[in-house]
């Protein structure tokens, strides 16, 4: 019996540090990305805490306001979606009506944001990070605000693999995406800017 | 007699031409996996109508019971009447008859695209779907994030051996258009774990042009970012091109069964651009963790 309690023990123990040796899998930075020093990465990580806390708070608005509309279920009607994301955007801007730049990003952490961009495009990724934006629809004079829609039909710039690893990860809510040389947090269910970094991207991206 | 023997030859010649250009021939073998390929069509303008009409007649010939859309499928806004103009209407006939739509997100797609029925995401932005022998791992390249890398990671590991592992996305991880060209970065990340697991072979779309690659580490990648949009004379063909077409839209028609692949490109005319088969590559079995 307690060999059993044992055996069981152990397997979780593996399996724990195989998820854990997972996560930090080297496959998954890439073979030539890099990564922040550990010094350099507890800074990030502590300025960072505040940004998750908010975020965390965020989703819990998010989801408090989509229970209370229809559950939206894969449907045959667009204008059934269009209607959901619609609905959700107006509720979640009446919830936090004074809503403004840097309510998520933290000043800290806006600062740590800025340091891992810079480290990026200065970093032996720098140029193909670069180049994934200019293979990714840049966008120029295209403006949005906190608490406003992403304009549609406009594409989505990609945002360079690697950088989304030198960033904190967020819940499904929630999206960074690249207007023109900002950052912005995008609600992606409600197609709603959240929040922003403004010009956080070198010029001539 | 000479006369005779050159009357022959021209006959003999026009008769092997005939028969070359009409060589290709699906096996239409009971059981295979048959599916089409669209990418970058979601124009609503007549060529993307055009070819959705090709489509609806090579299917006379070749069943495909499905089509893997590999992004850009909504182009400049997702309004019902988008949906409507640029997918339900021009594929209406493929739709009416049981054809599925699998689709991935190209960079001018709504993320909310997850949530329409008819391109069977089933909410997820990258998903993973199984037809016969063949396992696909829809991904979207355009939000490549550590969660999904992960879960890419995961998703192949526990596939095992036995199937053909088919990924498409949008950005291709080699590509010779001109416009854009191959996705150097994403590769990096997503390359490996395709060596490491065993992926056979790779759909994307974003150039406007058909190219077929020549396998790259032992997989096989296809361009086909002209089922809509066009941009002529940007493939500028490189060591990497196997074939490649640039002076109109295109599609794909493809069958699996067994170890091989039996694939046929054709353009909005139904001219063959390209066609053949790929043998499955023989590969070590891939570590366990």
């Amino acid at each position: 019996m307690q060999m059993k309690r044992r055996l069981r023990h152990a397997s979780q123990a593996i399996l724990l540090a195989t998820v854990l040796l997972l996560a930090r899998a080297p496959i998954a930075r890439g073979q030539n990305a890099s990564p922040p020093s550990p010094k350099e990465e507890a800074k990030n990580s502590a300025e960072f805490k505040e940004f998750l806390y908010r975020v965390q708070a965020y989703v819990t608005l998010h989801k408090k306001v989509a229970s209370s509309l229809p559950a939206l279920k894969p449907t045959a009607l667009p204008e059934m979606i269009n209607a959901h994301q619609q609905a959700l955007a107006r509720k979640i801007r009446e919830a936090r009506p004074q809503a403004k730049r840097g309510d998520i990003f933290s000043e800290k952490s806006r600062a740590a944001f800025r340091r891992a961009v810079r480290d990026e495009f200065r970093g032996p990724q720098g140029r193909l990070a670069r180049k994934t934006i200019q293979q990714g629809e840049p966008l120029k004079e295209v403006h949005v605000r906190v608490n406003g829609t992403y304009p549609d039909g406009v594409p989505f710039t990609t945002v360079p693999p690697t950088l989304l690893l030198r960033f904190p990860k967020l819940p499904d809510e929630v999206a960074y995406r690249i207007v023109d040389r900002d950052l912005i947090l995008l609600d992606v269910e409600a197609n709603l800017v959240i929040d922003s970094i403004h010009e956080i991207f070198p010029p001539a991206i | 007699m000479r006369k005779t023997r050159i009357l022959l030859l021209t006959f003999v010649s026009i008769f092997f031409l005939a028969a070359r250009a009409d060589e290709f021939r699906f096996p239409l073998k009971s059981g295979s996996v048959r599916f089409a390929a669209i990418g970058d069509m979601g124009t609503g303008d007549t060529a993307q109508y055009e070819v959705a009409q090709r489509m609806v007649a090579a299917r006379q010939n070749f069943p495909f019971e499905f089509v893997i859309m590999l992004g850009d499928n909504i182009y400049g806004g997702s309004t019902p009447r988008d949906f409507e103009k640029k997918f339900e209407v021009p594929y209406k006939p493929l739709l009416d008859a049981g054809v599925k739509f699998y689709a991935s997100l190209g960079n001018h797609d709504n993320p909310n695209e997850r949530f329409y029925k008819l391109f069977n995401m089933n909410e997820a932005t990258y998903y993973t779907f199984k037809k016969g022998n063949v396992r696909f791992y829809v991904l979207d390249s355009n939000y490549m994030d550590a969660k999904q890398l992960e879960w890419l990671q995961k998703q192949l590991q526990e596939a095992g051996e036995g199937d053909w592992k088919i990924c498409y996305f949008h950005h291709p991880l080699y590509s010779s258009g001109k416009t854009h060209g191959s996705s150097i970065e994403l590769r990096s990340l997503i390359e490996p774990l395709f060596i490491k697991y065993g992926v056979d072979a790779v759909f994307s779309g974003h150039d406007h042009v058909y190219e077929r690659v020549k396998p790259e580490k032992g997989i096989y990648y296809f361009v086909e970012g002209s089922s809509g949009q066009l941009r002529a004379g940007d493939l500028a063909k490189s060591s990497i091109t196997d074939d490649g077409f640039d002076s109109d839209r295109t599609f794909m028609m493809i069958e699996i069964t067994g170890d091989e692949l039996y694939f046929q490109t054709l353009s909005r005319a139904g001219n063959q651009v390209d066609s053949g088969v790929l043998r499955r590559p023989v590969r070590t079995p891939a570590p366990t963790k």
